[in-house]
C-alpha cells in the first residue's frame, strides 16, 4: 500500500481516535483490554481503508467498522461485563463536577449499559454519540423502524436493570 | 429515558479522559504483525518437527537395517538422528525467542533489529535442513549400495566388467536423485518459510520508511 495512503490513514485515525477509545471503554474492561481492542480495530480499519473513498465522513465509517470489530471479531471469554468496572467510571467522575445524585445516576447508568449484549451497546453507543436513527440504522445495517424499536426495547431493559 | 440523557452528556462532555495514540503508535500497530509472521515461523517449524518425528516413528528403520545386515551403519544413523533432533530443537527455541523479543518489543529500531535476526535464523535453518536432507540421502544410497543383495549385480559388473563406465552412471545417477530430493525440499522451504520472510521483509522495509 502507498505511503500517502498510509500518512492520510494514521492522520484521520489520529484525529478520530476518541471514537475508537469509547467503543474500547464500552466493551472491555481494563487497560489492556482496552488496548488490544483498539489495536485490532486499528488494525481492521487499515484494511479496510482502500475501500473507503471519502463518501461518508472518516468517522461515520469508522463507527462502522470499529463496532463490527468489536461485536465480530472481539468475543474473548475473559471479556465477561458481569463484573462492575470501575475503569470506565473513572472517566466520566474524575473530571466533571456533577452533583452526588447527577454523578449516581452516571454511575449506575453505565454499569447497567455495561450489562447489555454486544449488540445492544452499539445501539447505545451510537445513541449516545448523539445519532439520530437514520445514520444508526445505516451504520448498523438494519432498518430504521427496526433500529427505534430495538432502542425501545434497550430502554425497558435498562430500566429493569436500574429498578429491579 | 432520562437516566440515559444524563448519561448521554457526561458522555459527549468527556472527550479528553482518554490518552491519545500517537501517530508514531499508530504506524507501530499496522506494523505489528510482524510479531504475527513471527509466530507463524514458530508454529510451522513445530509442525515440521513432529511430522519428521512421526515419520521416523513410523518407518521403523532398525528393521530395515537388520534385514539389510548393515548394523555396522546403526550406530551413525543413531547418532545422526539424536544430533538432528538436538539442533533442530535449538532452532525451535531460537524462534521461540525471536517471538517471544518481537512481540514486546516497543521500539521500532529493536523491532527491526530482531526481524533481522529472525531472517537470519531462518535462512540457517532452511540451510542445515537442506544440509542433513543431503547427508542422510547420501548414507542412504551408500548403505543401499554397499548390502542391499538387489546391488550384487551392479557391484560386480564395477568389479569385473567395464567397471569405469558403470560407475560413472551410478554416481551420475545418484548425484541426479539427490539433486532433485534436495531441489524439492528447498522448493518446499522456499514455499512455506519464503513467504514469511517475504511479508517480515515487506514489513522491515516499511518501518525503516517510519524510524524516525
Amino acid at each position: 500500500m502507498s505511503d500517502e495512503l498510509e500518512k492520510s490513514f494514521v492522520k484521520q485515525l489520529k484525529e478520530n481516535q476518541n471514537i475508537i477509545h469509547k467503543i474500547c471503554r464500552l466493551y472491555t474492561n481494563g487497560e489492556d483490554a482496552h488496548n488490544d481492542l483498539f489495536q485490532e480495530i486499528t488494525i481492521q480499519l487499515w484494511k479496510a481503508f482502500p475501500k473507503f473513498r471519502g463518501e461518508s465522513k472518516f468517522s461515520t465509517w469508522a463507527y462502522r467498522v470499529a463496532l463490527n470489530t468489536a461485536i465480530t471479531l472481539y468475543r474473548k471469554s475473559t471479556r465477561t461485563v458481569s463484573t462492575v468496572t470501575y475503569e470506565g467510571q473513572k472517566h466520566f467522575l474524575s473530571q466533571e463536577d456533577y452533583n452526588h445524585e447527577e454523578e449516581e445516576q452516571i454511575k449506575l447508568m453505565y454499569q447497567a449499559v455495561q450489562q447489555l449484549n454486544d449488540i445492544e451497546k452499539a445501539l447505545v453507543f451510537l445513541y449516545l454519540e448523539d445519532k439520530d436513527y437514520t445514520e444508526i440504522s445505516e451504520t448498523l445495517g438494519i432498518s430504521e423502524v427496526n433500529a427505534r424499536v430495538k432502542m425501545n426495547r434497550i430502554k425497558g431493559k435498562l430500566k429493569k436493570i436500574l429498578n429491579p | 429515558m432520562e437516566e440515559l440523557d444524563i448519561l448521554k452528556k457526561a458522555w459527549q462532555k468527556d472527550t479528553h479522559s482518554f490518552e491519545q495514540v500517537t501517530e508514531v503508535e499508530i504506524y507501530k500497530m499496522l506494523h505489528r504483525k510482524s510479531s504475527s509472521i513471527v509466530k507463524w515461523i514458530l508454529v510451522i517449524s513445530l509442525l515440521e518437527f513432529s511430522l519428521w518425528a512421526l515419520v521416523n516413528f513410523a518407518f521403523n528403520t532398525e528393521d530395515t537395517i537388520k534385514s539389510l545386515h548393515a548394523e555396522s551403519f546403526e550406530i551413525y544413523l543413531k547418532i545422526i538422528t539424536y544430533v538432528n533432533y538436538a539442533v533442530v530443537l535449538w532452532f525451535i527455541y531460537n524462534f521461540y525467542r525471536n517471538y517471544a523479543r518481537i512481540s514486546t518489543t516497543t521500539s521500532t529500531k529493536q523491532l527491526m533489529q530482531d526481524i533481522i535476526r529472525t531472517r537470519k535464523t531462518v535462512q540457517h535453518y532452511v540451510w542445515y535442513n537442506l544440509f542433513m536432507i543431503f547427508i542422510s540421502t547420501l548414507l542412504g544410497f551408500a548403505m543401499a549400495f554397499i548390502y542391499n543383495p538387489n546391488m550384487d549385480t551392479l557391484r560386480y559388473q564395477i568389479e569385473h566388467e567395464d567397471g569405469y563406465k558403470t560407475l560413472s552412471i551410478t554416481i551420475c545417477m545418484v548425484v541426479a536423485t539427490i539433486a532433485v530430493f534436495v531441489g524439492l525440499f528447498w522448493l518446499f522451504y522456499r514455499i512455506i518459510y519464503g513467504t514469511l520472510l517475504r511479508k517480515l521483509n515487506a514489513n522491515y522495509k516499511e518501518l525503516k520508511k517510519i524510524d524516525l
